[in-house]
This record gives structure tokens, C-alpha cells and sequence, in this order.
């Protein structure tokens, strides 16, 4: 698929046996290709870390070799042997661990607790405590965290702290391969170091680690071999874990776009929206810019950088502890999305089906929700309502376009053009929009890229947030980009490209150096 | 998969449903003419069941719209009783009808709007919040009369007799066009909630929050304002139906109303309003009324206890929630 061919395990695999092996996995959703041909296998003993931009597939590989979700072609081999279909807990009885990125712990129980949670050492029909809490604290003391009491609630500990137990509970079940999702996203620098701690012990004990991450300097420090996705295939398989950073971009990002983008709007008017220091802790922290008619404006950034909690916060959604946000000259207040709303601003949420839509509902009360005043007189104008709504699905070209089809039977990106056509309708000014194309395929991501110009052409202001980088640097005027909740950097949508934007995205100890080897 | 839903969604889940239970009263109407041919198919029978089902029925139209927000108001009966022992002690000494409807009213609709603040500013969930009223209501109900019943009779004379217009009674037995007044009533109330419901911005918004909380809100539904607003029309239509029923027995009893929300309930759920919110229909709320109202009409005639109507009277809520099964996995 790519230019660097699979080569041997790296100098620093272990050259253990091949624990768990992945071939050919293809998965496929209604409308989208989430994997096309996946190739992976981990060893005893060896990290193997997992890397991609959001969305190349890794979750859905994730998800189909912890047996969440089936995979629609390929197999998956634990220990040799085929994962038995249509049972979830086969995984896990085999040894195959997931420590997700939302750690599943339950906060109100104690630590020992949520490490035998589901397989409770019993005595007779009553549970063994004692032998719950002497059995947490050695797989703690077995990760080093022997620190931590298995009676003390959940709820107190700290994020790494949280980490430690769920991989204890991951060991109560004889794990022979752990899968970390983004393990280092939520901990500080101090507290990565101890991670890697854990999990040298872990592959030292001969268990086998994939590693997820977005931080191409963990690499290096603590993976023995490598495999990159791109847009659900291997675009690198096995290949050695000291691989030049560039290299390692060039194979996330480095695959052929056709001439997806079209021509970047220049933004001009007057200011529409006006962001001024606004705080929602914990995810945002102090965060000010401008939105002008006519101009796209892209917010980049890793996920749980604060992006998608700095739009609810500044439409009310979520309440603002401090900022200003002024809309047309409107100041909103601080929690009242209705109001919001009235003063001329939409948005499209990151999760159409949860948040944006009421997926049984017709497609005609899903696109008139915002904007029922037009057609209230005294009682609704049912009809006027229905031709206004067709009119406005035909304009964006959804298909189907018929009014009175329930919005569960669209397409993603069609689903989307509902979610937009319903600030059209409401003719709002400040369009933000939440991860517009995920979920989409690639004929209409350059539907909704064309729309999104036009709107901003017809003087709109659109703010875009995005995980993938390369679409903001394909259609943006400007672009921000947010770390750890605040903005880090400021790029010209023109001159600005998507490994630019991910070496401002990263920490900044990868940062430096890895626009040193990039640029 | 997609198929049955496109199918479903052609002819309308709802329309679907809707003709379904209207072949089912219809059959219920006839199995009746058929067992009791003499007593079932008269207008005296049919103008008695309606009678019944107004009190029950004018519930179930303010049952629709809680339940439309994936609410639940178990308080109803209980209001019942509170409103109309209240009423009957402001109006009984010395007032005539009018201080009795409003009184009933009033405090019927501040119960309601007890139920409300708890559900949308204590964040109580409706269940707990409206299970405490029934209690609470019930309660009041006791100690108002110390524990006995209002007599109303005085407000029309002191008996039954030929009730004057607008009079207390009037709205119980009195008739327009030989349709008895408190059956005018409960179909002008299922007409102005099927309007509401489905003709202005107020009720796609009751059916939008109970759909998808977080979408309505995204789009500007104000939606605690709307969860409120339910439970306070809920209360107010519990004031309506203490008329109704005080009118027909020419008395307010501490213990009446009782189980009313399980009609109610069960009524607006054999109608297929979604119990999880999201969907509801006021066509099949009326028609789950007059299910009700056939099946224990038919079943007193055919001289069944009312033990054995209260099994099935909970076997059929049972079986429409099963029917209607949510999309929802255990």
C-alpha cells in the first residue's frame, strides 16, 4: 500500500510468539469502509504501537479484535485459533484485554472492587472479600502501584491512579495481549513515565502491548515495532519503532487526495462572532478569536483538546465560568442556548445521530425544529412548513430529498445536509460546525466542503472543528489550532499543511523536533 | 431492515397503529351486540361508557403530552380526590358552582406545578417526583373533610332532579343535542390536544424533547421550560376531570380517584404513544380510551367481578407495551 515496505520485527521486538494475528480485515458500515484490509500481529513481550490519524481505522480494529464489533471479512487468530463469532467475551477469555480511552470503572465502588467487578472471588454464594482485597493489591504491587488501597473509593483517585486499576483489572483476567487506547491522552508528563513503567513490567512478564497514541515521541521511547492505518488499510506493517518521525507522518497523512477541496473563501466582511477569554473548565481554558462574514474558520486539534467543549460553551450549551461571547453585536449569556440561537447562531453537533437529530422524525420536523416561529400562526402552516423544508433539502441536494422520509434511513453525509439545512432554514449568520465529515464518505465530504464555501460566499461566518488536520488546511481562511484547552497557534489557511498543523496539535515535547525533521 | 422501516415509515408507524386499534373497538362494539344484544348495542350503553370514560379520558389527554416527553405523571388520581375534596369545602357552605370549578382547578394545577418544580429544578425524576405527590395528594384529600366525603348536592337544590344549566350537575347528567355535557367536554378536550399536539410549535417541541433531549436542546427547544409546562397541564386537566366526576356523583369523596393513573396510563400506552418518549398520537389515546370503556362495559354486562377486570385490565397495558416494544436492548 505504501512506499515503505514491511520490513523484519524492528531491532527491539522480542521475538516472541505471535500472541495475536490479523489478517485481511475488512469492515464495512452502511456507506462507509471503515477497514479495508487490515494486517497486524503482536508478540510476546514486544510493544507494538498503533498509529493513524482519526479515523483511519484503528478504533474500528480495536473494536472487531476485542470482539465488540464483527468484522465483515478477514480473521482475527488468538493464539493461533480463530476468534469464535458473535460472542464478546471470547476475547477477553482468550487474554485479549482493551483499556478504552473513557476508562469503564464505576466511581462509586471501591478500587478491589472494580477489579473483580463481574468475576468476584466467592466463597460458597457470598463474596471473599478478603481474598478480593489481598488479590488487588498484588496485581497493584505487580504494576508498582502498591500505593493505592483496594478499599478506597474510585472516585478519589487521580486519572493515572484510575489507569493503574483498570489495567489491574485487565490482569485479574490472565491477560496475555493489553490493548491501550490512547493511554497517555488524559496524564501529565510525570505520570506517562510512570505508565511506561507499568509497561515495561507488563511485556517483561511476556505479555504483549498494542499501544495506541497520537504522540510520534512515545514511539520511540517505548515501542518496539510500529504499524501506521491509513484510511482503513496497513499503510505500514510491523516496521521498527525507530523510524524517522517524518517518515511516520508521511505515512499517516502521505496517501493521494484527489482534488477534493474547492476554492478557499477569503474572509472580508464585518466581525460576527467575537470570542473573548472564555473559560469551561476543565476543557477550556481561556479562549478568545474572532469570526468574520464570509470566511471559514478551522479549530484543529487532538481529541480531548478542548475543541468540541469550546463550541458548547460558546453557544450555552454548557455553561461559561468566564469569557464574553457576542454574536452580531448580541452579547449571549453565559447558558441559555435558546437565546443563542435567536441571535444568529447553529450548530451542527459532533454526534449527528445523538445530538443532532431525532432520527424517527421525518425529515420535515428535523430541518423546522429550529425555526417552528416561521411557521407558527397561531397553529403551524403544515404546509408551508413541508415545501419550505423540501426546498431547502433539494438546494443542498440531499438524498433523498422527500420530506416525509424519517432521517434513520439517510446516509451520513446526508444526515449532515439535514443537521445544515436546518440553520439555513433559520438563516442563521455563525454556523459552527463539529466534525462535519466524520463517518462520511469521501464523494460527500467534498459535497459538504463545497457547501460550506458557498455558505461562507453568501457572507456566513463558519467555524470548522476538525480531528482530521488535512481538511482544515484544504478549506479554511484560518486556522487555529488547540492544545489542552487553548489556542496554541494561529495559520494561514492557504499556507498552512496538515503536518504544520499536527506538530502545533501534538505536546510540545514532540513539537520542536518534529517540525525540525518535517519543515 | 431498511425496507420495513421504509415501509413502516410510508404508511406511517402511527397511522398503522391507529387504524389497527380503531378495527379493535369496532370489534369490541360488535363481539358486544353479539353476547348482549338486548343491553350492549342501545344508545343508553354507549352514552354511559362515554360518560365513564370522560373523567379517564380527559387523564389521558394530559397523560399524553407527559408521557410525549418520556415523563410519567403517577399523581393524577390523587389529584383527583385533593381537587375535589378541596373544592367541595371552599364551595359547599355558602358558594355556588363557579367558585367549586375554579377552586377545583386551581389547586389542582398548583399540585401540578409542585410536580414540576421538583421534576425541572430539584432534577427529581418524574417517577419519584409524581409517586410523592400521589401520596401527598391522597393525604390532603383525607384531612381536608377529616376523612369524608363533600356533599354537592345542595349546589343544584339539594337533589339530582333535572339539573339547570351551568349548574355543578349540569356537567355530570346534564345533555346538549341528548349527548351528555361531560362527553362534549372530554371530545372538545382530545380535539384542542390533538391541535396542540400537532398544530403548533408548543407541541412538536413536547414531542422533540421527549424524542431526543440533547437534540432539541442543540436546536433551541427551551426544554426545561417545556418538561414544566407538561406537568402543569397534567394538573390542570386532573382539575377538569375532578369536575367532571364530582358533577356525576353530586359529591367529592376523599377515596375517589383511585388507580385513575393506571387508566390514564394505560389508555395513552395501548394508544402507542412511546413510553420512551419521542412519538404520540391524541387519535390513539382516544381510541385506548374507549377501548377501556368498551371492555369493562362488556365485561360488567357479562356480570365478570371486578377483580377478574382488574387482571385484565393490567394484562392488556402489559400486552401493548409488548407489542410496542422499544428499539432498546437489556
Amino acid at each position: 500500500m505504501s512506499g515503505a515496505a514491511p520490513t523484519a520485527a524492528g531491532p527491539g521486538a522480542a521475538a516472541g510468539e505471535i500472541l495475536l494475528d490479523v489478517r485481511g480485515l475488512v469492515k464495512t458500515y452502511p456507506g462507509v469502509e471503515a477497514l479495508r484490509g487490515v494486517d497486524f500481529n503482536v508478540r510476546a513481550g514486544e510493544v507494538h504501537c498503533l498509529l493513524g490519524a482519526n479515523g483511519a481505522g484503528k478504533s474500528t480494529l480495536i473494536k472487531c479484535v476485542s470482539g465488540v464489533v464483527e468484522p465483515t471479512a478477514g480473521e482475527i487468530l488468538v493464539g493461533g485459533e480463530p476468534l469464535p463469532e458473535r460472542d464478546t467475551g471470547a476475547a477477553l477469555e482468550r487474554g485479549v484485554a482493551t483499556i478504552y480511552q473513557e476508562l469503564d470503572l464505576v466511581e462509586d465502588l471501591s478500587v478491589a472492587q472494580n477489579i473483580f467487578l463481574g468475576h468476584e472471588p466467592r466463597r460458597g454464594p457470598l463474596l471473599d472479600l478478603g481474598r478480593m482485597r489481598s488479590e488487588a493489591r498484588d496485581l497493584l504491587a505487580r504494576l508498582g502501584h502498591d500505593k493505592i488501597d483496594p478499599r478506597t473509593p474510585l472516585a478519589a483517585l487521580r486519572p493515572a491512579a484510575r489507569q493503574a486499576v483498570s489495567i489491574a483489572r485487565a490482569l485479574s483476567y490472565e491477560v496475555r495481549v493489553l490493548i491501550m487506547d490512547e493511554p497517555s491522552a488524559i496524564l501529565d508528563a510525570g505520570e506517562v513515565e510512570t505508565l511506561f513503567e507499568v509497561v515495561r513490567r507488563l511485556t517483561a512478564e511476556g505479555v504483549g502491548v498494542v499501544y495506541i497514541t497520537h504522540r510520534l515521541d512515545e514511539i520511540k521511547r517505548i515501542g518496539d515495532r510500529v504499524t501506521v492505518l491509513a484510511d482503513g488499510a496497513t499503510a505500514a506493517d510491523g516496521i521498527a519503532a525507530d523510524t524517522a518521525t517524518d517518515e511516520l507522518v508521511w505515512l499517516m497523512v502521505g496517501r493521494k487526495v484527489e482534488r477534493l477541496y474547492p476554492e478557499r473563501p477569503r474572509a472580508a466582511g464585518e466581525v460576527l462572532l467575537e470570542v473573548r477569554g472564555v473559560r469551561a473548565l476543565p476543557a477550556v481554558r481561556g479562549v478568545s478569536f474572532e469570526v468574520r462574514a464570509g470566511e471559514v474558520l478551522g479549530i484543529g486539534g487532538l481529541v480531548g483538546s478542548g475543541r468540541s467543549e469550546l463550541l458548547r460553551a460558546i453557544c450555552g450549551l454548557d455553561p461559561r465560568e468566564a469569557g464574553e461571547v457576542t454574536v452580531a453585536g448580541k452579547r449571549l449569556p453565559p447558558n441559555r442556548p435558546e437565546r443563542a440561537i435567536a441571535a444568529g447562531l447553529g450548530l451542527a453537533p459532533e454526534d449527528r445521530k445523538s445530538q443532532g437529530l431525532l432520527l424517527d422524525w421525518s425529515l420535515t420536523k428535523n430541518v423546522s425544529l429550529a425555526d417552528l416561529g416561521r411557521f407558527s400562526h397561531g397553529l403551524l402552516d403544515v404546509r408551508g412548513e413541508r415545501e419550505a423544508v423540501r426546498e431547502q433539502l433539494r438546494s443542498l441536494q440531499t438524498v433523498p430529498d422527500d420530506p416525509d422520509r424519517s432521517a434513520r434511513e439517510l446516509s451520513g453525509g446526508n444526515q449532515q445536509k439535514v443537521v445544515l439545512g436546518r440553520w439555513l432554514l433559520r438563516e442563521c449568520r455563525v454556523l459552527l460546525l463539529d466534525e462535519p465529515t466524520r463517518g462520511v464518505d469521501i464523494p460527500s465530504k467534498a459535497e459538504i466542503y463545497r457547501i460550506v464555501t458557498e455558505l461562507a460566499g453568501r457572507g456566513l461566518g463558519v467555524v470548522v472543528v476538525s480531528s482530521e488536520l488535512e481538511e482544515l488546511a484544504g478549506i479554511c481562511t484560518r486556522v487555529l489550532v488547540m492544545r489542552e484547552g487553548e489556542i496554541v497557534a494561529e495559520l494561514d489557511g492557504a499556507k498552512t499543511s496538515e503536518r504544520e498543523l499536527l506538530a502545533h496539535a501534538v505536546v510540545p515535547t514532540a513539537g520542536p523536533d518534529l517540525i525540525e525533521e518535517v519543515a | 431492515m431498511s425496507y420495513a422501516i421504509a415501509l413502516r415509515n410510508r404508511f406511517g408507524a402511527l397511522q398503522f397503529q391507529e387504524y389497527a386499534l380503531a378495527l379493535v373497538v369496532i370489534g369490541l362494539f360488535v363481539a358486544g351486540a353479539i353476547l348482549k344484544p338486548d343491553t350492549f348495542p342501545t344508545w343508553d350503553n354507549v352514552r354511559n361508557m362515554l360518560t365513564q370514560a370522560s373523567v379517564i379520558g380527559v387523564l389521558a389527554v394530559g397523560m399524553t403530552f407527559v408521557i410525549a416527553t418520556s415523563g410519567i405523571d403517577l399523581s393524577v388520581g390523587s389529584m383527583v380526590a385533593a381537587a375535589g375534596v378541596f373544592a367541595g369545602t371552599m364551595a359547599e357552605p355558602s358558594g355556588g358552582t363557579l367558585i367549586f370549578i375554579l377552586a377545583a382547578l386551581a389547586f389542582a394545577v398548583l399540585l401540578g406545578t409542585v410536580n414540576a418544580t421538583a421534576i425541572t429544578f430539584g432534577r427529581v425524576v418524574p417517577f419519584i417526583a409524581t409517586l410523592a405527590m400521589l401520596s401527598v395528594a391522597r393525604g390532603l384529600a383525607l384531612i381536608f373533610n377529616d376523612k369524608l366525603p363533600v356533599g354537592l348536592l345542595d349546589l343544584n337544590g339539594g337533589s339530582f332532579g333535572d339539573p339547570s344549566p351551568f349548574s355543578l350537575l349540569w356537567f355530570g347528567t346534564g345533555k346538549i343535542f341528548g349527548i351528555p355535557v361531560s362527553v362534549w367536554i372530554f371530545l372538545g378536550v382530545v380535539v384542542a390536544g390533538w391541535v396542540v399536539l400537532n398544530r403548533t410549535r408548543y407541541g412538536r417541541h413536547v414531542v422533540a424533547v421527549g424524542g431526543n433531549r440533547e437534540a432539541a436542546r442543540i436546536a433551541g427547544v427551551p426544554v426545561r421550560r417545556v418538561i414544566f409546562s407538561v406537568y402543569v397541564l397534567s394538573g390542570l386537566l386532573a382539575g377538569l376531570a375532578t369536575v367532571l366526576l364530582c358533577a356525576r356523583l353530586g359529591s367529592a369523596s376523599p377515596v375517589s380517584g383511585e388507580l385513575y393513573e393506571l387508566d390514564a396510563i394505560g389508555a395513552v400506552v395501548i394508544g402507542g404513544t412511546s413510553l420512551a418518549g419521542g412519538r404520540a398520537t391524541m387519535v390513539g389515546t382516544f381510541l385506548g380510551v374507549l377501548t377501556f370503556a368498551l371492555i369493562f362495559s362488556l365485561m360488567t354486562q357479562l356480570d365478570l367481578s371486578t377483580e377478574i377486570q382488574q387482571v385484565t385490565k393490567g394484562a392488556i397495558v402489559l400486552g401493548a407495551v409488548l407489542i410496542q416494544r422499544p428499539e432498546g436492548r437489556y
